[in-house]
């Protein structure tokens, strides 16, 4: 993920709970270095699911699977999970909360000590799920919202499903649970984008994060409700002028981008363009120590029968599962090139992405969106949306740079 | 025998078929696990696994998950008892309609 607020508004957001940045936890212990490097793991615990969302990248529906992980295998996983050093585990669906036994597996995970974080459409939030997930130990709910009431509602094949969602961050907010918002932009909730947080903010929430739509989940209609390159160029512009239009208003929101590191490449541009080329060097500097798409290294999901995948929304491919291995041995077993391969993904990159000067910033953007539109996973993301001129040419800047004493 | 008693039952795959991939980077060595796609069908495996790995195995072959025995020692268990014994911890149809937008009930 990529912080907007951060790279151009200076916003330091205190431990949001998915890491941001690595370069903030360099100078600490050892074990701290470890778990940089460690992945946040998705755990999709069902894939039952209140809702029947367009664009749902784990397949959901009323029902659950066969063999999803009982309790007591969940808490095998969180203990597996522990041991490998994972930071962070996002609780997943479906719809999470329709575990009953979610707190419990929340309070274990806090237990063991990997940071319990949730992802949740928010219709299931209660007053009193709220107070009991805060109980447990939970440090973030993601709620997500993806347009203004009619057309989420139409989105997530519910009416009142904005309503509820901003009922159950209500909540949340009132039991003193950090809560931020989950906002995938597609071509039909484009439009909402400022509506929905202006709303919000008034509901008191002040995290906001933009997924871009990766091509996993329901068929491929996924890539027909796809905004265009340039369509998705304008909304991330949009996004950076809202956070900074925000903040010189002095509220100070923090905005993230995730799901297509081809915004590092433009978050360079943008800031070099409406800002200063010193802020542009801030920008490039931070973004090259977070190193870029964190697919099948910084982040792995673990869906509800027990499958790790590269990440969430890559459901189609995995690597193994946790009934047969420990989650850090299937991890860590590069004597499979696909994973080895991917880990190493600058050498193979072609076409546009292969001479791309923001490649160390970006690295190819989404190799899941190329698979499925090229049928090459290392074909360039169709995503991609900065103009041959942009990506030629010689590296933005010297390296080297020193973060802490910019040029300016 | 008696050692590799534990089975690993529990499906890979639940939108549809889950096949285990088999591959070899050198066709001298042997072939090595390298996790699974789902596809519906054998072809459709096919392509998925190959547009995967077609830039680096020399051979692939495809197992149906559903077709194949995991065997392992009990240690290696993820669950030392019957791990489906709580295997209800999700709502019910019912329950979860009654749940959905309570949020605002006083
Ligand atoms: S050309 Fe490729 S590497 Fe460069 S910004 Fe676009 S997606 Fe990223």
């Amino acid at each position: 993920m990529i912080s907007v607020s951060k790279l151009l508004c200076d916003l330091d957001a205190e431990g949001d709970g998915l890491r941001y940045d690595a370069a903030d936890e360099s100078t600490k212990s050892q074990i701290r270095d470890e778990k940089q490097r460690r992945p946040v793991v998705v755990w999709n615990v069902t894939k039952q699911c209140n809702l029947y969302c367009d664009h749902c990248y784990a397949a959901a529906d009323t029902d659950i699977a066969d063999g999803e992980l009982s309790t007591a295998e969940g808490k095998a996983l969180l203990d597996d999970l522990a041991d490998y050093g994972a930071p962070v585990v996002l609780f997943s669906g479906g719809e999470p909360l329709v575990r009953q036994d979610l707190e419990e597996l929340v309070a274990y995970a806090n237990e063991v000590g990997v940071r319990p974080v949730l992802s949740t459409n928010g219709t299931l939030i209660t007053e009193e799920r709220a107070a009991s997930l805060k109980a447990a130990g939970l440090k973030y709910a993601g709620v997500s919202v993806d347009g203004l009431p009619e057309r989420n509602d139409d989105f997530r094949g519910l009416d009142g499903a904005f309503e509820g969602a901003v009922r159950g961050i209500e909540n949340c907010l009132d039991a003193g649970l950090k809560t931020g918002l989950r906002y995938t932009i597609t071509e039909r909730n484009a439009p909402d984008l400022e509506g929905v947080v202006d709303l919000l903010t008034d509901v008191g929430v002040d995290r906001f994060c933009f997924y871009h739509l990766d091509y996993g989940g329901r068929g491929t209609e996924i890539v027909d409700a796809d905004l265009t390159p340039e369509d998705r160029r304008a909304a991330v512009k949009r996004v950076c002028d809202m956070t900074r239009a925000y903040h010189d208003r002095g509220e100070e929101i923090e905005t993230l981008l995730v799901g297509n590191y081809a915004d590092a490449a433009y978050l360079v541009e943008y800031a070099r363009e409406h800002m200063s080329e010193a802020q542009a060097r801030r920008v490039y500097d931070y973004l090259r120590v977070n190193g870029g798409d964190p697919t099948g290294e910084r982040v792995a999901d673990v869906d509800y029968q027990g499958n790790v995948h590269l990440t969430q929304f890559w459901q189609g491919y995995s690597l193994g599962n946790v009934r047969d291995r420990p989650f850090g041995a299937i991890w860590e077993d590069e004597s499979n090139p696909l994973l080895r391969q991917l880990r190493n993904r600058e050498a193979h990159l072609k076409g546009k992405c292969a001479d791309c000067r923001y490649a160390g910033v970006c690295r190819g953007a989404s190799r899941l969106r190329a698979l499925t539109t090229e049928d090459d996973l290392f074909a360039p993301d169709p995503q991609c949306y900065l103009t041959d001129d942009e990506v030629h040419g010689p590296a933005p800047f010297d390296a080297g740079t020193d973060v802490a004493n910019p040029a300016d | 025998m008696e050692r590799l008693d534990d089975e690993v039952d529990a499906p890979r795959g639940a939108t549809s078929r889950e096949w285990e991939l088999f591959v070899s980077e050198d066709p001298a060595e042997p072939l090595t696990h390298a996790g699974s796609v789902s596809a519906p069908t054998a072809a459709v495996a096919r392509e998925q696994a190959s547009a995967l790995f077609a830039h680096s195995v020399e051979r692939l072959w495809l197992c149906p998950a559903d077709e194949t025995r995991r065997f392992q020692t009990a240690e290696q268990s993820l669950v030392a008892d019957d791990a489906h014994a709580d295997a209800d911890a999700t709502m019910d149809h019912e329950e979860m309609a009654a749940e959905t937008l309570q949020g605002d009930a006083e």
